[in-house]
């Protein structure tokens, strides 16, 4: 990506709303700072690329920290034989780790679910109708599992479905939030969330403001709730300006 | 797969706006609901649970086993479903995985807690034997036998159920080993623990159609929903899961409203449940 040269990579925090967070300090036993020294409601400064792989009709590339993740968007194609007509496109989302990922060997189970997961937080952002009897393959590929995962894979892969000009009503951005004792904190890294105590999910429609996919994991009271969702609004309409920014500038022809 | 005509449709839709459903209920009732303890006797714990035309039980097993490594202080618990296609004809094949692997999940989600365990309704701590080497692994097998709609709500119930009704037995483990080694363990026939299942959350989901939602949708309400949210909420009110199905967005203070309908659903229900358990448990001990 062309960035300019001495502007600091894009992020896209969330402005503190009302007043400062100095409780999370006092009230807790928890007197330390996060492992990458950034503040409870900091992103990890965000590159995103696209056109990362040429084969594929769109792809893109995102690096959020050290969470580093590729995905590919092939076709719309013909839809296998054995399928039924269907009017509307068919989606297939496949997530990915590569072995090196994270340092322990042997995968948890976790990252099974994700590709249903990708599936659901894109299926109601296509517009399915653009391209039916076809299918359409988004593959995310995981280089390095750095914490919040999914969120990463989820951004990326519809900056790679713009990339590949498949119709959507708007971008779709991710956002977690981990809860450890009181303090809420955006964006983990894996090293929190493998003590959180529980961990918010969201992708939404920064334009239309609509949630398409929502998960929350462990005990939240709604104070809680109310709070994560309006870091999680509002860092996902500022990701959604620097996606924006990155179609803009992958789009306009360079100068040199 | 239900099939409506365009007009089954509206009546189905017209009567969710008017707060009057096509089994005369209203937006946020639920159909009366039935709970057997102890059906299946090679299990340790298990319910059968009916609310309406959804049929299903849930089995628990236990079973010794090693904790992981990562979690040494702590039990395993795993939780299986299965959508039989007796229940369905669109469940045969991979249709029946597919629905089965995310009820699970879902399930999985509302009754494990975060990480660190909090908000778990099963304290997984409680099924450790003897740290690093010994540990119960809970087995949690649901089955749908008959479905019409609301699924996640019903295996939800049955669980819990089905944990009130478990029994594991006491084991002693032998005094002193080598750090490298097995402990001898003894299984007792005569003592057995039950669970404390006060903490095991309800599941309430809230099926939106048009323009309200609306709890307990049978098939025919659901085959009509832009979107569902279906939420856990324990004793103490607060949110232990949250999983939202089906494409179409939502506004965020529409999934807040729903958070405050939840909790107050929950309230109800989580009543209705304890007596219902308790009286199927009552039932069991006389026969």
């Amino acid at each position: 990506m062309a960035a300019k040269p001495g502007a600091a990579t894009p992020t896209y925090s969330p402005k503190l709303v009302g007043r400062s967070r100095l409780p999370v300090f006092k009230d807790s036993d928890l007197d330390w700072s996060r492992p990458d020294g950034r503040g409870f409601h900091q992103c990890r400064p965000a590159l995103l690329q696209t056109g990362a792989v040429s084969s594929a009709s769109g792809s893109a590339y995102a690096e959020f920290g050290n969470t580093k993740v590729i995905v590919s968007v092939f076709g719309p194609r013909e839809s296998k034989k054995a399928m039924t007509y269907s009017d509307v496109g068919r989606l297939n989302c496949n997530v990915s780790y590569t072995t090196f990922a994270s340092p322990t060997l042997g995968q948890g189970t976790d990252h099974k679910e994700y590709s249903s997961m990708l599936h659901k937080a894109l299926e109601g952002v296509i517009m399915m109708e653009t391209f039916p009897k076809t299918t359409v393959d988004v593959f995310a590929l995981v280089l390095e599992s750095g914490g919040s995962d999914l969120s990463v894979v989820i951004s990326c892969a519809s900056l790679a479905l713009a990339d590949a000009g498949i119709m959507m009503y708007d971008l779709i951005t991710a956002v977690s939030v981990s809860c450890i004792g009181k303090s809420l904190m955006i964006d983990p890294v894996i090293e929190e969330e493998g003590c959180e105590d529980g961990s918010f999910m969201m992708t939404c429609m920064p334009s239309r403001y609509e949630i398409t996919q929502l998960t929350v994991t462990g005990e939240w009271t709604t104070p809680n709730i109310n709070e994560a969702m309006q870091l999680c609004l509002d860092a996902c309409s500022k990701l959604g300006e620097i996606m924006r920014d990155c179609l803009k500038q992958a789009a306009s022809p360079s100068d040199e | 797969m239900v099939g409506l005509s365009v007009g089954e449709q509206h009546f189905v839709k017209g009567g969710i706006a008017q707060d009057l459903r096509t089994d005369g209920r209203k937006r946020l009732a639920y159909r009366p609901i039935y709970v057997e303890t102890g059906v299946i006797p090679q299990a340790n714990g298990s319910a059968r649970v009916k609310i309406g035309g959804t049929d299903v039980i849930a089995s628990v097993k236990a079973e010794i086993g090693r904790p992981s490594s990562l979690q040494p202080d702590k039990g395993k618990v795993a939780v299986f479903i299965d959508c039989s296609p007796t229940a369905e004809p669109t469940f045969g094949g991979r249709g029946g995985e597919e629905l089965s692997s995310e009820l699970a999940l879902a399930l999985q989600r509302c009754l494990l807690g975060g990480k660190s365990g909090a908000g778990a309704g099963i304290n997984l701590s409680s099924l450790l034997i003897k740290e690093g080497k010994v540990c119960w692994d809970l087995y949690i097998d649901g089955l749908v036998i008959s479905s019409d709609g609301n699924l996640l709500d019903a295996l939800g119930a049955a669980i819990k159920a089905a944990l009130t009704n478990t029994a594991i037995p006491k084991v002693n483990v032998s005094a002193e080993v080598a750090d490298d080694e097995q402990p001898e363990i003894d299984i007792s026939d005569e003592e057995y623990l039950q669970f404390d299942t006060s903490s095991v959350p309800v599941i309430v989901t809230l099926t939106k159609v048009g323009a309200h939602y609306i709890v307990d949708a049978t098939a025919e309400e659901e085959s009509q929903m832009s979107s569902a949210v279906s939420i856990s909420v324990n004793r103490v009110g607060h949110i232990c899961g949250l999983t939202k199905r089906g494409g179409s967005g939502l506004d965020p203070s529409v999934i807040l409203d729903m958070i405050s309908v939840a909790k107050h659903v929950t309230e109800a229900l989580m009543s209705k449940l304890d007596s219902e358990i308790s009286a199927a448990e009552a039932c069991e001990d006389e026969s």
